[in-house]
């Protein structure tokens, strides 16, 4: 999970132009197959399930699912803004202690030489299973033990990639750096920092998806009732299958808007990065 | 006051069995506004020497000053400007912005510097581009830029056209040349081209492998300003060929 990512960021050649309007035409070009895709994925579904009479509790239609998740959408969406709460809380709980710890594997290198291999163990940890201990060690009814989880989930693939990020420096900017009688201080800020952006942002790609993911199953060990993965499974239980849908429906959106997110911000953070280069089609 | 004084310089890389020595007894002065080359087959410890020059690594024997300080000292007072083989530029950062890199860490106030040297290498027009957008040696022009940008006394470039092919190469080199006579730089410049270290220098320095020592200093005293035609007179040819039995008298000895 940690190793996600990294070299596919760096991948491409290097184009030399600026973003024209054929790009942009480019761009609409490039979503094309995707929304041709998902539409036939969906008529395929749709029209299998009339053909041949297969029942809801085996696969709903998109129809019907789209009926519940228009009918039910009050009680859905205040689930889905409480399991997005967890998620963010913990992702943000996450991201926030990873750089801390990542910045300090670089300015001590005892912290890292110590660290990075316990930390690396660690990510092989099926960390779901501490959900329930998670639940014993905080107020159950409280937000507080789904963000924890989603909080450790989160925290190795950004601290790994973002230490490495902010320690595989090119050396010979080091010797610029060294050259100017730069402090640790401006080497951290003006090369380590901006070079370890892509690391970072490869991790927080993955880790933003996976927030939700883990703050769901972290709901199915039990807490409030308000919340996706209680909904998803009291529906389940009740053989309500098209409800379960459509709540599995709002995960899926709400995956999609923080994935949305981090590459939105990513493109504010770097603009300068070689995979938003005008040419750059994959 | 000398730029450089180098007294019975040596560098050891390593310790016991697995030690290599780089350079040894290394004796060179460099006054103000010269320009030196430093030539050598791969080994002879010219990168090495450049290094020790800049403070990039410590000698291990004999004595060193730049402008009549230890070499630490110029580092921190900020004496020389460096340029590499390879650009170095800040992805992140515009042409401009890598220009003003010097600037921002010596807080340097002075916003017109970058813009100056900007046109001094004649990339007026490239300020707000991000590195990739530009070839190898506007890159490498910047790069230049950006070791001047503070006014260094002393400019210490490491092959800084070993990337570069042979008609950009002689370009910059007459760009470097007349930089140098407009800054009144005094410049160090590792090469192992023979026709460059003859074209750019005031004088070569010669060095020889295992262990990398001074072979020969030769004055080259051609006049200034060297053009097209300085390539094509016979007082070069007579300088080429001499750098090139100096590098060969050393094949004898290896």
């Amino acid at each position: 999970m940690a190793e996600t990512d990294f070299a596919s960021a760096f991948e491409g050649d290097v184009p030399v132009g600026t973003k024209t309007p054929s790009a942009l035409r480019n761009r609409v070009q490039d979503w094309i197959p995707a929304t041709v895709a998902f539409i036939a994925v969906i008529g395929v579904w749709e029209g299998a399930i009339r053909a041949f009479d297969i029942q809801a509790f085996v696969l709903p239609a998109p129809s019907v699912i789209i009926q519940r998740f228009v009918e039910t959408s009050d009680v859905i969406w205040s689930a889905g803004l409480n399991t997005l709460i967890e998620a963010v809380g913990g992702l943000v709980l996450g991201t926030v202690l990873a750089v801390l710890v990542a910045a300090m594997t670089v300015r001590w290198a005892p912290v890292r030489e110590g660290l990075m291999p316990f930390a690396i163990a660690a990510n092989s940890v099926p960390i779901i299973a501490l959900a329930p201990i998670a639940n014993g060690m905080f107020s159950i009814t409280s937000p507080v033990p789904k963000m924890v989880v989603v909080a450790i989930v989160v925290f190795f693939p950004v601290m790994v990639n973002t230490a490495r990020g902010l320690i595989e420096v090119d050396s010979a900017e080091l010797e610029l750096m060294r050259s100017y009688a730069a402090t640790p201080g401006e080497i951290m800020w003006r090369v380590r920092v901006p070079h370890a952006l892509p690391y970072f942002f490869s991790a927080l790609k993955v880790v933003s998806v996976l927030s939700i993911v883990f703050a769901i199953v972290a709901e199915y060990f039990g807490g409030p009732q308000d919340v996706l993965g209680q909904y998803i499974l009291t529906k389940a239980n009740l053989f309500v299958y098209p409800d379960a849908w459509a709540g599995i429906l709002v995960a899926s959106i709400l995956g999609v808007a923080l994935y949305a997110l981090t590459l939105l911000s990513e493109r504010l953070f770097m603009p300068w990065h070689v995979s938003f280069r005008a040419s750059d089609a994959s | 006051m000398r730029v450089v004084d180098a007294k019975g310089v040596g560098k050891t890389f390593g310790t016991g069995s697995e030690s290599v020595e780089a350079l040894r007894d290394i004796n060179l002065t460099i006054d103000p506004g010269e320009f030196i080359s430093l030539i050598g087959p791969s080994g002879c410890g010219k990168s090495t020497l450049l290094r020790l020059v800049g403070d990039l690594t410590g000698p291990t024997s004999g004595e060193l000053s730049i402008n009549g300080k230890p070499a630490s000292q110029a580092r921190s007072n900020r004496d020389y400007g460096i340029v590499f083989q390879k650009a170095t530029l800040l992805d992140w950062r515009t042409v401009k912005k890598n220009v003003e890199l010097p600037l921002e860490i010596m807080d340097i106030e002075d916003s017109a510097a970058a813009d100056e040297m900007l046109d001094l290498v004649q990339l007026g027009d490239f300020k707000e581009h991000y590195p990739w957008q530009l070839s190898g040696g506007m890159q490498q022009r910047v790069a230049i830029a950006r070791a001047l940008t503070f006014n260094p006394s002393l400019l210490l470039m490491d092959e800084p056209f070993g990337a570069l092919d042979e008609m950009t190469r002689e370009q910059m080199q007459q760009e470097v040349l007349r930089i140098w006579d407009e800054t009144e730089t005094t410049v160090v410049f590792v090469t192992h081209s023979i026709p460059e270290a003859v074209f750019l220098s005031t004088r070569i320095v010669v060095m020889s492998p295992r262990p990398g020592q001074i072979s020969d200093v030769i004055e080259t005293g051609l006049d200034h300003p060297r053009d097209v035609e300085t390539r094509e007179s016979p007082e070069y040819y007579r300088k080429v060929t001499e750098v090139r039995e100096a590098l060969r008298r050393q094949e004898g000895h290896g």
